[in-house]
């Protein structure tokens, strides 16, 4: 069951949308003004964007795995425009508040808050992939230079290690880098920079 | 075709929906006395075809939850189609559900900050583009562009201060010193910290988005400080004639306004419903710009009514939409597209006998703009007369 916090006003927008919510089999509270923390698990969050809340900052907002935020917005001018931006919002739902488009928007919502964090998830993976085949190729380099091998026995030597330490070739590698830095502690600016074009 | 109903004989009830009390009932009771005043003057001429407008008036006391309840007491208890009122953008929004909820039809008679479209709103004051734009021409060209924001602390000088911001940051060597918000029940001692700040950043002008009651404090504050509005003046969109009584006129002179109508306007229009008011009236009331929209919007429903089959939106509407009236401020229309007014927008600096000396002034009125499409500062269609 979806966990739903609903930061509006005891009015009738604000019951319209947690009885419309519990409707659709959503588990709500409702809290007024707003909670600086969320109950724990909670999946969603509508919050009414009003005037007096645009200074407000909201931790649950900026966190990793921020709760899915819907903003209820009264107002249509660039200073709720912009706090709507500033919370991250995944959609928007227009006061008065109807039953009509609720469930659209949560699962739009919902769609949208999921494929942006796996895609954060994918990028971090991908960005670490990425600067780990950097370090290998640094790490092969400085083989080459101080045992005077070939790229691929450089490869093979980092490889053997990292099977017997049961580590990846990545931490191998950074340790290579780390041991040759302090290896060549005062003798950096004499070293030949080969590596680099 | 006569219409020889009884329905069509029978009186116009019309919802009249302004505060009387509170903190912004200074312009309340003067945008009910316009509206009285004009359907005193269309009652005195025959009606509307023979049927007379009859006002059904709440006070809704400056407070938004109050101005949506009577709303709904108005439509539902007493039937009626079209409701006149609203000031502060916190009511109309209050009111703005109950009235598309129903499909009925408000008149809006205040200047606002813009950023709305509603089938079931006709806006009679100015959008941004028809005071902001020229109000910030207009102070950085004379004074210069370090500005310091002042606000009552709710949506209107919100988006206001940030319209005006951004105006003024198109300036070379421009620079928003600050933007302050006090409560709209302030009291004098919340200036004080202000002042101090003011007196200590120097800026070239400040622009004043408070409203209310709390509007002459902050001009008391200003004169306590023994600033001077030759080089530090204040450029206002709400601060009008209704305020300046509740200050003092010495307070209040030579500082700036930005708005359609003042009192001062020398035209025929001007002068005969300033005269009927005050038969009306007396001394009281002081008119002012949401005085004049309040009352020529009156008498833009009743020629539409003339025309129309009914006062219920969908008949009055197309009637509605670009009609023009002779104001007091000049020839008006209702914008068919928008909803809004083509006005005229002008420039006062206030006197020392209460009034507004008009130096800048549109010869054509400025088609309204609420989104804020096209803002840009210089902009030769947007410059104003300059008047000697």
């Amino acid at each position: 069951m979806l966990r739903v916090a609903v930061l509006h006003p005891d009015d009738a927008d604000g019951r319209q949308l947690t009885q419309q919510l519990q409707r659709i089999g959503c588990q709500v509270q409702a809290f007024w003004p707003p909670v600086p923390t969320l109950p724990e698990g909670t999946d969603v969050v509508f919050l009414a964007v009003q005037p007096e809340i645009t200074q407000l900052e909201f931790e649950w907002s900026k966190s990793e795995n921020a709760p899915t935020c819907i903003a209820v917005v009264t107002y249509e001018n660039p200073t709720i425009v912009e706090t709507v931006l500033r919370l991250k919002a995944k959609a928007v739902l227009p006061a008065p508040v109807r039953s009509f488009g609720l469930l659209s928007a949560l699962v739009i919502a919902r769609t949208v808050n999921s494929e942006i964090q796996c895609q954060s998830r994918r990028v971090r993976k991908l960005e670490s992939k990425l600067a780990g085949a950097r370090q290998i190729v640094e790490a092969k380099n400085i083989l080459m230079r101080t045992r005077k091998v070939s790229e691929g026995q450089a490869y093979d030597l980092i490889r053997e290690q990292a099977m017997s330490k049961r580590a990846t070739t990545e931490d191998i590698a950074g340790a290579i880098i780390n041991a040759n830095e302090i290896l060549s502690m005062g003798v950096v600016s004499a070293a030949p920079k080969g590596e680099d074009p | 075709m006569a219409r020889t109903t009884e329905r069509s004989k029978g009186p116009i009830r019309v919802g009249v929906l302004f505060s009387e009390t509170g903190v912004t009932s200074t312009i309340g009771r003067s945008q009910l006395q316009g509206t009285l005043l004009a359907i005193d003057e269309i009652n005195g001429a025959g009606g509307v075809d023979g049927r007379e407008i009859l006002p059904i008036t709440f006070d809704a006391q400056s407070s938004p939850p109050r101005y949506a309840a009577l709303a709904e007491h108005l439509i539902t208890r007493d039937k009626v189609n079209v409701i006149f009122g609203c000031y502060m953008s916190s009511s109309r929004k209050a009111v703005l559900p109950v009235i598309e909820k129903w499909n009925k039809l408000l008149f809006y008679p205040t200047l606002y900050e813009g950023f709305e479209f509603s089938n079931n709103i006709i806006y009679t004051g100015a959008a941004p583009n028809q005071n902001s734009v020229q109000l910030a021409e207009f102070m950085t060209a004379n004074f210069g562009s370090r500005v310091y924001l002042i606000g009552s602390d709710y949506i209107y000088p919100y988006e206001s201060n940030r319209i005006m911001g951004d105006l003024v940051l198109q300036r070379p060597g421009s620079e928003k010193l600050a933007e302050r918000y006090v409560p709209l029940d302030a009291a004098p001692a919340d200036f004080d910290a202000i002042m101090r700040d003011i007196r200590s950043q120097q800026p070239n002008f400040i622009f004043s988005t408070v409203v209310g009651d709390s509007t002459a404090m902050l001009y008391s504050a200003y004169a306590q400080a023994g600033f001077d509005p030759k080089t530090m003046p204040i450029a206002s969109l709400t601060t009008s004639e209704a305020e300046i009584s509740q200050m003092g006129w010495d307070v209040a002179a030579g500082h700036y306004t930005s708005a359609p109508y003042f009192q001062s306007l020398d035209s025929e229009n001007n002068r005969g419903a300033l005269a009927r008011l005050r038969r009306r009236f007396g001394d009281e009331c002081v008119p002012n710009l949401c005085w004049e929209a309040a009352y020529f919007q009156m008498h833009m429903f009743a020629n539409a009514m003339r025309h129309s089959e009914g006062d219920e939106i969908a008949q009055i509407m197309p009637q509605l939409l670009g009609s023009e009236f002779e104001a007091p401020q000049g020839r008006v229309r209702i914008d068919a597209s928008n909803h809004h007014t083509c006005l005229y927008p002008r420039i006062g600096r206030a006197e020392a006998t209460g009034q507004f000396k008009i130096v800048r002034e549109a010869r054509r009125p400025v088609h309204p703009d609420p989104y804020m499409v096209t803002h840009s500062l210089g902009d030769w269609t947007a410059k104003l007369e300059e008047q000697l």
